[in-house]
């Protein structure tokens, strides 16, 4: 009935600040949520994909006997059968491209001081399909013809003072274990978003390795890139079918998905969600709260009038509704500025971006354990927003009932008789 | 003919420990188009007997008919019926919505009612608001207009479903005496017009010249039974 929606409407422009201030907190639980989300999900999707793009990729293979011994990299159980294994994949749809890796462990020297380096040899035409490390390279990737050239983290080089042209000497056991030492020129520095790497990771090719590392072409792991989809959902659906796509076909080899490479991330990843969903329900709660007072008080206010109502017929029923309608009001103009409020900085962060370099400086910004800087962009959850929206309303709903119930049951006499 | 027959009306409270004979055994007709003063003393019922009246409470004990009808078999809904088609009321004091309009406050019951469409209330509501001499107020909010023509409202609202009868609790307590004259004026022209009954409590003995009936109270019993 319209009297009620505007006898309800009236009441809350006529408590004006009160009303205001239960909207706020209403709207601005709801703001906080949707800027969070929507930060958080573009911060994980960036942490998520330089893992991918950097280290992890998508699906790793190795064989068994490597994966037992992964932790020490040794170089003698490497896959034998890598044109099978490309062949295979390249018949999967959601495959974009897969490229070998090898990585050994050594030792950096320029005679005055050495430091320990995980050494990463790429076959690099095949491996930039794969992974993106010449998006944060400075000066040169690897020449065609080139020989013994080498790409350093950019802290790595620092450390060791070298620059891009000067000579280093690497050390490692080759493939039967004897000491190797070889010059390397330096013809490129990385300057990624993992720190580890940037600090000990070193880049060679296969066929510097071969002599090197007497490595005969071993391939210690092959990377798989698939297809971007921009849901994370979607990506780990896609990475599940992958490896039983491999699986079938070659079951002795042990095949991961980046699940379980990037377990601890995407553990923090739902942590995060789920420590930002508490924390909206904690102000909701607050706004709940408010609501409930603000109607409360509406409803002592208003004794006379109610019994007024009641005497003119008004029913119980109807009383409920006036209330409930009051409340749920605070409810609605609350969630829809927290909405809006939401939507208008989504954009901003989806457009602009939130630029994390500027804001912090050199600073690392650690996001579920995994660094991330450069600019992050937020991202649209349309759904959520829509159910956060409604969350707010039905909140105010939920929180008017009590108090509306209670100008309901008053009786009509203690209503009248109350001055 | 009696359209009010009140049967041996008792009515207790429990205050604590104590009980209060607010009413203790009233028998009462009233015909169509009395214009009826209850009085007494502070404390002797006479509110606790127009909330009979108005079904807004119920007896303890005793029968209240109206044309015949019984009402004390009657649930809390039936009542509220029944108070919604045949009672108007008139309050001692904050008797308007403050958020609507003199106006809307007026169409107020009928609103309620549901059963005509909104053009034809405010027709309605029109009259009676050009009966009571309040058409210049129509859009104005309570606050904004003076006790005696709130009062003058509480009236108008009150008789816009020509009811059997108006109950007023002390409805002039608030005003000062010559608005206090101009109220019981009104309902007298009104009573005189349309022969609408009225039943009114007071402690104002000038209100009590105009009634053609007085009822005294006195320790929740009639104690004198006036007809002028
Ligand atoms: N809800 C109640 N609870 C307890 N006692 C009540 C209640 N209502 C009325 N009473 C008592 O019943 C008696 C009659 O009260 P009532 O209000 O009818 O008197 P009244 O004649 O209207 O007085 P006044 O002239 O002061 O308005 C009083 O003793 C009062 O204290
Ligand atoms: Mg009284």
């Amino acid at each position: 009935m319209n009297m009620l929606i505007k006898i309800a409407f009236r009441n809350l422009l006529r408590h004006k600040w009160r009303t205001l201030l239960t909207g706020i907190v209403i709207a601005f639980g709801l703001w906080i949520y949707l800027f969070m989300d929507s930060v958080m999900s573009g911060l994980d999707r960036g942490s998520i994909d330089n893992m991918i793009n950097l280290s992890t990729s998508a699906v790793k293979i190795h064989t068994a006997e490597f994966d037992k011994e992964r932790e020490s990299f040794p170089l003698n159980y490497g896959l034998t059968n890598i044109a099978a294994l490309e062949k295979h994949l390249a018949g999967h749809e959601r495959v974009k491209a897969c490229a070998p890796r090898t990585q050994f462990l050594g030792e950096l020297s320029n005679y005055e001081e050495s430091m320990p380096v995980i050494g990463t040899i790429i076959e690099p035409k095949q491996d930039s399909m794969v992974f993106s490390l010449t998006e944060y390279l400075k000066g040169n990737y690897f020449s065609e013809h080139g020989v013994n050239e080498i790409i350093l983290g950019k802290d790595l080089a620092r450390d060791m003072n070298v620059a891009i042209g000067d000579n280093i000497t690497l050390f490692a056991l080759t493939k039967y274990e004897s000491h190797n030492a070889e010059d390397f020129i330096v013809i490129g520095l990385f300057h990624t978003t993992d720190p580890t790497l940037n600090k000990s990771g070193a880049y060679i090719t296969f066929k510097d390795a071969n002599t090197f590392l007497d490595l005969e072409n071993t391939v210690t792991e092959l990377n798989v890139q698939l297809k971007r989809r921009i849901n994370l959902d979607d990506l780990e659906q896609d990475m599940k079918q992958v490896r039983a796509y491999i699986d079938k076909q070659f079951p002795k080899l042990a095949t991961y998905t980046f699940i379980e490479l990037g377990a601890g991330v995407l553990e923090l990843v739902k942590q995060k969600k789920a420590w930002g969903v508490g924390m909206t329900l904690v102000f909701l709660l607050i706004a709940a709260v408010g609501i409930v007072n603000s109607v409360l008080m509406s409803v002592y206010e208003r004794v006379r009038e109610v019994g007024v109502l009641r005497a003119l017929g008004l029913e119980g029923r109807e009383i409920v509704r006036m209330f409930m309608l009051e409340g749920t009001m605070i409810g609605f103009f609350g969630s829809f500025v927290g909405v809006l409020l939401g939507c208008i900085t989504i954009f901003v962060l989806t457009t602009v971006g939130y630029p994390l370099d500027v804001i912090y400086k050199d600073m690392y910004v650690d996001t579920a354990g995994f660094p991330y800087w450069g600019t992050i962009y937020g991202e649209w959850n349309v759904p959520l927003i829509i159910g956060t929206f409604l969350f707010g309303i039905a909140t105010a709903f939920l929180a008017s009932i009590y108090p509306a119930r209670k100008a309901a049951t008053m009786s009509v006499i203690q209503a009248i008789r109350f001055f | 003919m009696a359209i009010l027959t009140l049967k041996e009306i008792k009515k207790e409270f429990t205050k604590g420990e104590q009980k209060v004979f607010a009413l203790r055994g009233v028998d009462l007709n009233i015909d169509k188009g009395e214009f009826l003063s209850i009085v007494g003393p502070s404390g002797s019922g006479k509110t606790t007997l127009l909330n009979i009246i108005g079904c807004l409470d119920t007896p303890t004990s005793g029968n209240i008919e109206y044309d015949g009808k019984v009402l004390g078999t009657l649930n809390e809904k039936a009542l509220s019926q029944y108070r919604k088609e045949n009672i108007g009321f008139i309050f001692q004091s904050y008797n308007l919505i403050p958020v609507l309009s003199v106006l809307e406050n007026i169409e107020l019951p009928m609103v309620i009612e549901k059963k005509m469409d909104q053009s034809e209330i405010t027709e309605k509501a029109m009259d009676i608001i050009k009966a009571v001499g309040l058409e210049s107020m129509a859009h104005r909010l309570p606050r904004e207009i003076s006790g005696g023509q709130e009062q003058r409202v509480a009236i108008a609202r009150a008789l816009v479903k020509n009811p059997i009868v108006v109950l007023a609790d002390e409805p002039t307590a608030n005003l000062d005496s010559t608005t206090a004259q101009e109220i019981i004026a009104l309902m007298e022209k009104i009573n005189q017009e349309r022969q609408t009954t009225f039943v009114f409590s007071t402690h104002d003995p000038r209100m009590q010249e105009h009634a053609k009936r007085v009822i005294v109270l006195k320790d929740g019993a009639i104690a004198d039974d006036e007809r002028r």
